[in-house]
């Protein structure tokens, strides 16, 4: 919704032009906003935890399996190429430092992340991984995945909280 | 797989969600999918030539 102030302090919706709001009713309005009921907040998480599932829980099924297999695509090709993911173990000092940002970034991959923890796969630190020449294209797949998938957690988000169409 | 079609695929797969998730209507979406397929091609591509005549 664009708004303009209109005439007498008051915000004018381009589109419907009969809704004509006070600054004091707008800042309530926009207050109400803020607050999302918590239907939103599980969508929010289904979407984190199955990419595109928010969208599908909202009964959106062809957005949500788009975005969702596109996520699967992403994260599948990275793992193929033998990219490496991240977790908060296995290092010590300042090094674990360094991990907790692509920690989080592969985090957002929801379930494909989990399964790959429980299998162990992708989490192998062996030097002939990291001799791969696809070794880095692999990583930025696995980073871009889990990061996609929380721009679409929040699509969902959005969504759910009426804040999007 | 080659470097460039790697680039295609992170291109498609980033524009797909950009486009879905950034805009309202399908010809938004498809447009503003393609705009950002092409500018990560494109940089991507002068970047390359770029990197390519430094020595190092």
């Amino acid at each position: 919704m664009r708004l303009r102030p209109g005439p007498g302090f008051a915000f004018v919706d381009k589109r419907g032009g009969n809704q004509s709001l006070t600054v004091k009713e707008r800042e309530s309005e926009l207050a109400g906003n803020m607050h999302a009921p918590a239907a939103a907040w599980l969508v929010g998480v289904v979407a984190w935890f199955v990419p595109g599932g928010g969208h599908i829980l909202l009964g959106n099924w062809r957005r949500g399996l788009l975005l969702g297999g596109t996520v699967a695509v992403m994260f599948l090709t990275g793992l193929k190429l033998g990219g490496h993911l991240f977790s908060f173990g296995g290092q010590e000092g300042f090094y674990s430092l360094l991990q907790i940002p692509p920690t989080i970034a592969n985090f957002g991959s929801g379930i494909l992340y989990l399964i790959c923890f429980l299998l162990n796969k992708g989490f192998s630190e062996g030097g002939d991984l990291a001799s791969s020449p696809t070794f880095e294209y692999g990583n930025t797949f696995l980073l871009v995945a889990g990061l996609l998938n929380y721009l679409v957690m929040l699509d969902a988000f959005d969504l759910a909280a009426g804040r999007k169409r | 797989m080659r470097h460039f079609s790697m680039m295609m695929l992170f291109a498609a797969l980033v524009s797909v969600v950009f486009g879905v998730t950034a805009k309202q209507t399908a010809r938004e979406r498809l447009f503003y999918g393609l705009k950002v397929f092409g500018e990560f091609m494109i940089i991507g591509l002068v970047l390359a030539w770029v990197l390519y005549f430094l020595p190092f």
